[in-house]
Order: structure tokens, then C-alpha cells, then sequence
């Protein structure tokens, strides 16, 4: 519930977005030819006289019906807008996530299990990089050497990932978005795992008589999960910003491309719903991991 | 009378603590690790180039000269050039020292003025016992909120700009500085001496500023270090999208995104600046790793 006074803070960023609005809405509704008195008339009928806090809670009122304004560039309604844009960006960050959390886990297990030799300083060397390395530049190399040489397209979504086209064409964002997810998740991995693998119970299987990798996997990386899927929960942030960077660069007509764009050529309305639908997605995220959370580990869901 | 007095330590016993408090020195220990010592002796020339790149800049950052245009590393056009120049003909070195500039300042001045709130925070929570909940539940709240969000908002209240970058690095820095600060200062709080300078009178000011925070403060600023990288990281993003430096103003991040345009032709103008940031960031971390081992004797084997 602790995202709740997040939510209300988004909200008002969101509503104080639209009170920096350059243009006087009464003006615009009224039309170029009303006079004065009209003008103030409508200001009057728009409730744009009462104080701010009334106008807020109307604004709250709007948002739960889902009014969220009309953009001031394509003129079509907010909503409308995002939900064009929600599912590319959806497509995107599991498409990464696909593909680094399990990398991340076998270089991590690897890592743990090679402890102190030239494999593990080498696995935790890349990880260091990968949180170090911004982002865009790694879209920029997969751009110049895979995209430039014409091996995969690069520029915008082909199509849904289930067509041949669309597919191809996530691969070099996913490549990128999920390059400096790798590194943390095999950290965190190694770490977890080299807990667990001194537990008690991992001594008892090793006692039966289990093979050194059925230790591993079957008795000691189940349990060495669950911090790594809090991790994944609380990068999840991390990953949406990676996100707006990668649908810029790559052109991906997601909700972090459109949210830059509203920001870069001040469409207010457009921006405002933006950030409250990426602040929503991420709460909504959250409270996904804090479920799947108590699924892995069932001491939590009873209390 | 005096000889009954009995000296806590002998001058031998003195050498020896002194010996082994040397041998144990934080610093001792980062120069001892390889990687670590790199790190730290690249960052100080890294800093001090920054730091003088008025001085030491070979040429004006802003004068263009279209006739060195896109011109690539050690390409005839431009031989005085060592590392080419960019799509207005100016110099990369000079473009690079002066972005690094701009790029370190803006995260040293966002995460002391962020970290520094963080401190005031995390002090006061340890201290009043009563804000202690209040305080860390807004903690709580601006930590599970993802940094680039405060940049996009910041944008697009305040305006894109530099002002606002260092508003929203501030803000992303202010959490988890003022979780470090309140678990040094709880240690702190249970130390006797605390109780001892509360005995003798002194107010709740001297005794926050003189006992509090003149103790926590070595744990803080390493913690300062380590959130520097990432406040570099996150700088330099913003940037890239547009909505913190603007060109063509020297800045990292702005630089690798004019650079865009050029890249199948002169892929450098954008990845000398990338391959910059990539260092100082690797750099600050392998520093902020090994100086973390190195205060935590858990970690250390």
C-alpha cells in the first residue's frame, strides 16, 4: 500500500502539468471571435475560477473516467494515444526479459560455482561493465555494426512480435534493453546462490549422495531465487528507464518514446498521461513481484 | 602520586595500534586491490583534466570549422586534432575534456546537494525517534520510484535544461543517502558518548552537528561516491533524450546524441563521448565496490 501516496503525488505532477499549459483553454474553447464576456463566461463553465484544489479533484474525478485530456499536437484524445503505444512497450521489456534473466542466472549460477577461478573474476567483471556501460551506446554499436550492415532492421516495429517481420525487428532493442539487465541479475544470483549452497539442507543432499550439479540446481538455486526475483522486481524501474531510452533510439513506438516527444515539443496533455501511465505500469509492476513473491515462497503469504 | 597512575597504553603498545591502524587503512587496502587502485588513479586524472579543461583544452570548445568537418581520427584534414573532430569541425579532445567537465559537474553538484539533504534526513529520523517513521516511509516512497521518471516530470514542469537535470539527479540522490546516513547515525545513537554529551547540557544542534554528524559523515561521502556513478549514468541519459544539456553546450551525453546523425559515417563523434562515460562510470564503480568491502569486515575474506 505503499504506492498508494506515490500515486497521489503522480497524479499531481499530472495536474500541475496542465496548469503550466502556455494557452488559456477558455480562450481556445471560446474561439478566436468571442468577445470578452464570453470568454469569461466559459472560464465560469469550465470551473477554471475555483480555486486549485477543487480543480484538482475534478481532475482526479476525470482520470478515474479515464479522461485524460486530448493532445495538443494530433489533437486525439490521451487515452487513445497510450493505448496505441502500451503494447509495443510491453512487447519490448519482455522480450528483454526473456533473454537476460535467464542469461543472467546461468552466468550467475556459473559464477557461484566456480568461485574464485578465472571464470567467476571474468562473470563479475562483465557484470561491473554492464551496469557501467550507458545504454545508449550499446544501441548505438548494435546500430553501426548489426543494423548498419543490414542484418536486422532497426528502425521502429515491423509489425507484432508474432509476425516474422515484427520479430525480427525486436530483437535489436530487446539485445539492447536487456544488455544491462545481465549483469545485475547474475550478480545477485551468485551471491544468493553461494548462501544457499552453504545451508544445512544443501549439506543433507550432498549426504544422499546427489550429484554436485542436482545440488546445485534442484536443492540450492530454487531457494537462491527468491532474492533474485526481488531484484528483477525492484530493477524493474531501472529496466523502464533503459526502456525510454531504447524505444527512442530504435524508434519503437512505445510509451517512453511517446512521453519524450509529448516533453521535447511541450504537449502538456500528452506528457501528463504519459508519466501517469509509465508511474501506474511500474506500481502495477511492483505489486506483480510482491504476488509471485509469496507464490515462490510461501512462509511470506502467511504473514 | 603520579607513577601510581598507571598509563593505558605504553609507547610500544602506542607504535603498535598505530601500525596496525595504518596497515588497516581504508586507503592501504583500495591500493593493495589491483582494479581498485586503477580506478582511483584514473579518476584523479580524470577529475583534474575536467577540472582544467580551460587550461589544458587544446582548442576552443565552440569555435566550428567547417572545414574539419566530420573529420576522423588521424585523417590528413585535421593532423593537429588528435582524436578527429565532430560534424561543426571542432575538436574531440577539447569537446571531450570540456563535456567530462559538465558531465562530473553536474553529477558531483546533484548528488552533494542531494546526498547532503539525504544526510539532513536520515540524521533527523535517527535522532527525533518520532520522525523516524514519517521521514523513512517518504524515503521508502521516493526509493521505489524509478529515478528517470523524476527527470521526465522535472522536464516537463520545469522545462528541459540544465537546471532541471541537476533538480532531478538531486531528488533520485536524496533517498538512498538518507537510508546509509540513518543506519550510521542509529549506530552512533547507542554509543555512550552520546548519552555523556546529553548529560553535560549540550543541545540537540551541537549534538546532531558535533557527535552525529561529524561521525557518520566518512560512511556518507563513500556512499556519495558510489551513488556518483550512477548519477552520471542516469545524467548523461537524460541528456541523450533531449530533455537535460542542450548543444551545443559540451555535455557527454548530448554530444553521443549529435553524434547519432554521423554514425555510418563518422562513428567516433558519438562513441568517443559514449566510451568516456563508460569509463568514468566503470571507474566510479570499481572504486565504490572496493571501498565498500573495504569498510564492510563481513564481505572481507
Amino acid at each position: 500500500m505503499i504506492s498508494f501516496p506515490v500515486l497521489l503525488g503522480v497524479l499531481l505532477i499530472g495536474f500541475l502539468l496542465l496548469q503550466v499549459v502556455p494557452t488559456d483553454p477558455a480562450t481556445v474553447v471560446a474561439g478566436p471571435t468571442a468577445t470578452k464576456a464570453e470568454v469569461d463566461a466559459i472560464r465560469d463553465d469550465l470551473g477554471l475560477n475555483q480555486p486549485l484544489w477543487i480543480q484538482f479533484g475534478r481532475y482526479l474525478g476525470r482520470v478515474f473516467q479515464l479522461d485524460l485530456g486530448r493532445s495538443m499536437i494530433s489533437n486525439r484524445a490521451v487515452v487513445d494515444e497510450i493505448a496505441l503505444t502500451l503494447w509495443p512497450t510491453v512487447e519490448l521489456m519482455l522480450a528483454c526479459l526473456v533473454w537476460a534473466v535467464p542469461l543472467g542466472i546461468t552466468l550467475g549460477t556459473l559464477a557461484a560455482r566456480r568461485r574464485g577461478t578465472a571464470i567467476d573474476r571474468a562473470i563479475m567483471a562483465l557484470s561491473v561493465m554492464g551496469v557501467s556501460v550507458p545504454i545508449f551506446w550499446v544501441g548505438l554499436l548494435l546500430i553501426q555494426y548489426v543494423g548498419g550492415a543490414g542484418l536486422l532492421p532497426f528502425q521502429g516495429r515491423n509489425g507484432p512480435i508474432w509476425t516474422a517481420d515484427g520479430a525480427l525487428s525486436i530483437i535489436l532493442p530487446a539485445v539492447t534493453l536487456g544488455s544491462v539487465f545481465v549483469g545485475p541479475v547474475a550478480r545477485m544470483t551468485r551471491t544468493s546462490l553461494l548462501e544457499t549452497l552453504g545451508a544445512d539442507y544443501v549439506r543433507t543432499a550432498r549426504a544422499k549422495g546427489a550429484s554436485d550439479w542436482r545440488v546445485t540446481i534442484r536443492h540450492a538455486l530454487r531457494n537462491a531465487m527468491i532474492p533474485v526475483v526481488t531484484l528483477v522486481g525492484l530493477q524493474i524501474g531501472f529496466l523502464l528507464g533503459g526502456s525510454i531510452v531504447t524505444e527512442t533510439m530504435f524508434a519503437w513506438p512505445g510509451v517512453g518514446r511517446m512521453a519524450v516527444g509529448a516533453i521535447t515539443s511541450s504537449d502538456f496533455p500528452l506528457a501528463q498521461g504519459a508519466i501517469l501511465i509509465l508511474a501506474v505500469g511500474f506500481m502495477a509492476i511492483n505489486l506483480l513481484v510482491d504476488v509471485l513473491y509469496a507464490y515462490l515462497d510461501p512462509r511470506i503469504a502467511r504473514g | 602520586m603520579t607513577d601510581t597512575a598507571l598509563p593505558l597504553q605504553s609507547q610500544a603498545d602506542q607504535r603498535a595500534i598505530a601500525a596496525i591502524r595504518r596497515k588497516n587503512a581504508v586507503w592501504r587496502r583500495i591500493l593493495s586491490d589491483p582494479p581498485a587502485a586503477i580506478a582511483a588513479l584514473f579518476l584523479i586524472v580524470i577529475v583534474g583534466a575536467a577540472l582544467l579543461a580551460p587550461w589544458i583544452a587544446p582548442f576552443d570548445p565552440y569555435a566550428s570549422n567547417m572545414r574539419m568537418r566530420l573529420c576522423p581520427i588521424g585523417g590528413a584534414r585535421c593532423p593537429d586534432f588528435l582524436l578527429g573532430a565532430d560534424n561543426q569541425g571542432r575538436d574531440m579532445v577539447t569537446r571531450i575534456l570540456f563535456g567530462l567537465r559538465a558531465t562530473l559537474g553536474i553529477g558531483i553538484i546533484a548528488v552533494v546537494v542531494g546526498g547532503g539533504l539525504g544526510a539532513l534526513i536520515g540524521l533527523s529520523a535517527a535522532y527525533f525517534r518520532r520522525l523516524d517513521q514519517p521521514l523513512m516511509r517518504l524515503v521508502d516512497v521516493l526509493l521505489s520510484f524509478p529515478s528517470i521518471l523524476f527527470g521526465l516530470a522535472i522536464a516537463a514542469v520545469m522545462g528541459t535544461g540544465l537546471f532541471s537535470l541537476v533538480v532531478a539527479l538531486s531528488i533520485a540522490s536524496v533517498p538512498s543517502i538518507a537510508r546509509i546516513a540513518r543506519g550510521a547515525a542509529q549506530s552512533i545513537m547507542q554509543q555512550e558518548y552520546m548519552e555523556a554529551g546529553r548529560a553535560v547540557g549540550l543541545g540537540d544542534g551541537a549534538l546532531i552537528w558535533r557527535y552525529l554528524a561529524l561521525n557518520c559523515w566518512p560512511t556518507i561521502l563513500i556512499y556519495m561516491t558510489l551513488q556518483l556513478g550512477q548519477a552520471i549514468l542516469l545524467g548523461a541519459a537524460l541528456s541523450f533524450l533531449g530533455l537535460g544539456a542542450q548543444p551545443p553546450t559540451a555535455e557527454l551525453g548530448s554530444m553521443a546524441a549529435d553524434g547519432r546523425k554521423f554514425l555510418s559515417i563518422a562513428p567516433h563523434v558519438s562513441t568517443l563521448p559514449c566510451a568516456a562515460i563508460f569509463l568514468v562510470v566503470l571507474a566510479f564503480n570499481v572504486l565504490g565496490d572496493a571501498l565498500r568491502d573495504a569498510l564492510d569486515p563481513k564481505l572481507r575474506q
